[in-house]
C-alpha cells in the first residue's frame, strides 16, 4: 500500500480547545478511510489542517512524500490535494458547469499572459476542461443541470457539485467533510458510487460522516477521533462495535 | 464647439476610469475606493516627465500607466495576502497621505498645483483629435474589461468573490488574481490621467481625493456594477449633470459641495431603490461563448 498523505505528531490548540493532539494517520492509495467521532472531536479541524486553511502548532504532513508543511493552500491543491466543504461552499454566481471549470489543478487561462499571447491554447484546454467537466457531471448524475445556478439545485445534488468539483482536481488524496449531511434518496447512491469508483483508480479518500451506515459500507477502514486524539483505529464495524468508543461518541 | 469637446474627452476619461474600477470592485469585488490617487499618479508622472526631462507625451503617458501600476500593487500586495477591508483602509491612507505629500512638494507643483504641462495633438492636430484619442482609448477599455470578465479570468474572478478559501482550495492563487486585477484597473486609470493632464495642461493635487472617488463610485453603482454599459452610462449621466448644475451659475463654494451630496445621494437612492443600477447584470455569470455545449 502507497502512502499517498503521511501526518505526523500534529498538535494544535486554540487557546485551552485541542482540536489535534499527536495525531498521526496515513491514507493510502486507492482506499476509503473513514474519520468517525462525535461533534468538536477534532475532524474538520484536521482536514483544515492538512489543507493549510489552519497552521498547526507542530507535527509535519506529507503529501507523496513531499513535505507540504509551508505551503499554502492553493500550493497544496495544485500537488493533488482536493477537498469538499461541510457547509458546500459553492460559486453561486456561477452555474454548476462552471462551478466544476474552476477544478482543474492547471486552470486554463489562469495566468494573464497566457490569455494574451496564446489565446488559442488556452482555448483548446478550456474545451478540453468542459469535455471533461461534462463527463464528470454525467458521472455524478449531474449532466441535467449543469447550466443550472447551484442555489436552484437541490441539496444533495449540491453536495454532489462539490464533489464533481473536487474531482476535477484529479486529485492524489480526497477529503470529503461530512458528503452525506442532508443527503438523501438517489444523490446518497451516486455518491457512494462516485466515491468507490475515486478510490478504486488509486486516489487515497478520506470521509468524515456522522451517517454510520454510510461509513460502515464505503470504507476499507475507519478512525475514532475524540478530543483532538486519534483514540482507535479498525475496520468501521470493529469501531462500532466497541462499547467503550460508543459510550464517547454518544456520551452515554 | 471647445466646451463640447472639452465635454466628451471628460465623459470619455470618466468611462475609462468607471469600467477600470468596476474591474476592481464590481468583477473582482475588491473593496476600494481609491481609484482617482492611480490616476493622480498617472496625471503626475507623466506631466512631470513631459514637462522636465523632454520625455515625448505617449511614452510619458505609458510611464505613468506603469507607476499607476507599480505603485498599486505595492498598496495591494500586503493589504490582499489578509482577506477583509484591509484594502480599502490601506489605499485610503494612500490616497489622503499622497495628496497631502503632493500638496507640500512643491517641486511638482505643491497645493497650488502643477502647470504649463506640455500639450499633446491639440495644437498639431486639434482638440477633435483628442477626443477621438480619449474616445477610442475609453472603448478599447470597455473591450478589454468586457473581454477579461467574461473569459477564463472572469469566470476566476466571479468565483474569487463568492467565497476566497474554497477557490483557493481549488488550486488557485487568490492573492495573486487580486493584485493583478488591482494592478490592471489601476495602470488603466493612470493612464487616463495622463490623457488628462495633457489636454487640460493643469493638475492639483485636490481634484483627486474622495470627491472623485465618490464620483467614479457613484458612476458604477448608478450605471450598475458587473455589466458592460453600466460605467459608460454612469460616466455620461454623472458627467453631465453637474455640467447641468453649473448653468444655474451657483458659486463655487456651493457648487462643489452640492455635486458631492448629489453623488452621496444617488449612491443611496440607488442602493435603496435600484441596487442593480441603471443596467441591471445578470447575477449568473456567462461566458462569452454562451451556452456550454452539452454531451
Amino acid at each position: 500500500m502507497t502512502d499517498v498523505l503521511r501526518i505526523r505528531d500534529l498538535n494544535k490548540s486554540f487557546g485551552g480547545i485541542v482540536v489535534a493532539d499527536e495525531v498521526n494517520l496515513d491514507l493510502h492509495a486507492g482506499r476509503v478511510l473513514g474519520l468517525i467521532g462525535p461533534n468538536g472531536a477534532g475532524k474538520t479541524s484536521l482536514f483544515n489542517l492538512v489543507t493549510g486553511v489552519v497552521k498547526p502548532d507542530t507535527g509535519s504532513i506529507t503529501l507523496d512524500g513531499q513535505s507540504i508543511d509551508n505551503l499554502p493552500i492553493y500550493q497544496r491543491a495544485r500537488l493533488g490535494l482536493a477537498r469538499t466543504w461541510q457547509n458546500l461552499r459553492l460559486f453561486p454566481s456561477l452555474s454548476v458547469l462552471d462551478n466544476v471549470m474552476l477544478g482543474p489543478r492547471d486552470y486554463p487561462g489562469e495566468k494573464l499572459t497566457s490569455l494574451i499571447f496564446d489565446a488559442r491554447g488556452v482555448a483548446r484546454r478550456q474545451a478540453e476542461e468542459q469535455d471533461r467537466a461534462h463527463a464528470i457531471l454525467k458521472r455524478t448524475g449531474l449532466a441535467g443541470v449543469a447550466q443550472s445556478r447551484v442555489q436552484d439545485i437541490a441539496y444533495g445534488q449540491q453536495k454532489l457539485v462539490g464533489v464533481a468539483r473536487a474531482l476535477m482536481n484529479d486529485a492524489r488524496c480526497l477529503l470529503l467533510d461530512e458528503p452525506m449531511a442532508g443527503v438523501e434518496g438517489q444523490a446518497y447512491g451516486a455518491i457512494q458510487r462516485v466515491v468507490r469508483d475515486i478510490a478504486e483508480s488509486g486516489v487515497a479518500v478520506c470521509v468524515v460522516e456522522h451517517n454510520v451506515a454510510f461509513v460502515r459500507d464505503l470504507c476499507d477502514e475507519g478512525v475514532f477521533m475524540f478530543a483532538g486524539k486519534v483514540l482507535a483505529r479498525g475496520t468501521v464495524g470493529e469501531l462500532i462495535a466497541d462499547p467503550r468508543l460508543t459510550e464517547l461518541y454518544f456520551g452515554t | 464647439m471647445e466646451y463640447i469637446v472639452t465635454i466628451i474627452i471628460l465623459v470619455g476619461l470618466f468611462v475609462i476610469l468607471a469600467a477600470s474600477f468596476d474591474l476592481i470592485i464590481g468583477y473582482c469585488g475588491l473593496i476600494s475606493i481609491a481609484h482617482p490617487i492611480f490616476y493622480a499618479i498617472g496625471a503626475y508622472t507623466s506631466a512631470m516627465l513631459a514637462k522636465e526631462a523632454g520625455v515625448p507625451v505617449p511614452l510619458a503617458m505609458l510611464i505613468g500607466a506603469g507607476a499607476a501600476l507599480v505603485s498599486s500593487i505595492l498598496v495591494a500586495l500586503p493589504s490582499l495576502r489578509v482577506s477583509g477591508d484591509y484594502l480599502l483602509i490601506a489605499s485610503i491612507g494612500f490616497q489622503l497621505g499622497l495628496i497631502e505629500l503632493a500638496k507640500h512638494f512643491h517641486e511638482i507643483g505643491g497645493a497650488g498645483g502643477l502647470t504649463n504641462i506640455p500639450p499633446f495633438l491639440i495644437r498639431e492636430v486639434g482638440r477633435e483629435a483628442y477626443a477621438v484619442l480619449v474616445v477610442v482609448i475609453a472603448a478599447l477599455t470597455v473591450w478589454f474589461v468586457r473581454w477579461m470578465a467574461t473569459g477564463p479570468y472572469g469566470r476566476m474572478m466571479s468565483a474569487l468573490r463568492d467565497d476566497e478559501l474554497a477557490f483557493s482550495m481549488l488550486g488557485r492563487n487568490a492573492i495573486w488574481v487580486k493584485v493583478s486585477v488591482f494592478g490592471i484597473g489601476s495602470a488603466i486609470a493612470g493612464l487616463a490621467g495622463g490623457l488628462y493632464a495633457h489636454y487640460f495642461r493643469f493638475i492639483e493635487p485636490d481634484q483627486f481625493g474622495l470627491l472623485a472617488s465618490s464620483a467614479v463610485l457613484t458612476m458604477v453603482v448608478v450605471g450598475g456594477m458587473r455589466t458592460t454599459w453600466g460605467p459608460v452610462v454612469g460616466a455620461i449621466v454623472l458627467q453631465l449633470l453637474p455640467q447641468a448644475i453649473t448653468f444655474f451659475g451657483l458659486p463655487p463654494s456651493v457648487l462643489g459641495p452640492l455635486q458631492g451630496i448629489m453623488f452621496t445621494g444617488l449612491v443611496l437612492v440607488f442602493m435603496f431603490m435600484r441596487p442593480q443600477g441603471l443596467v441591471a447584470a445578470s447575477d449568473l455569470w456567462r461566458g462569452r461563448e454562451g451556452g456550454a455545449r452539452h454531451d
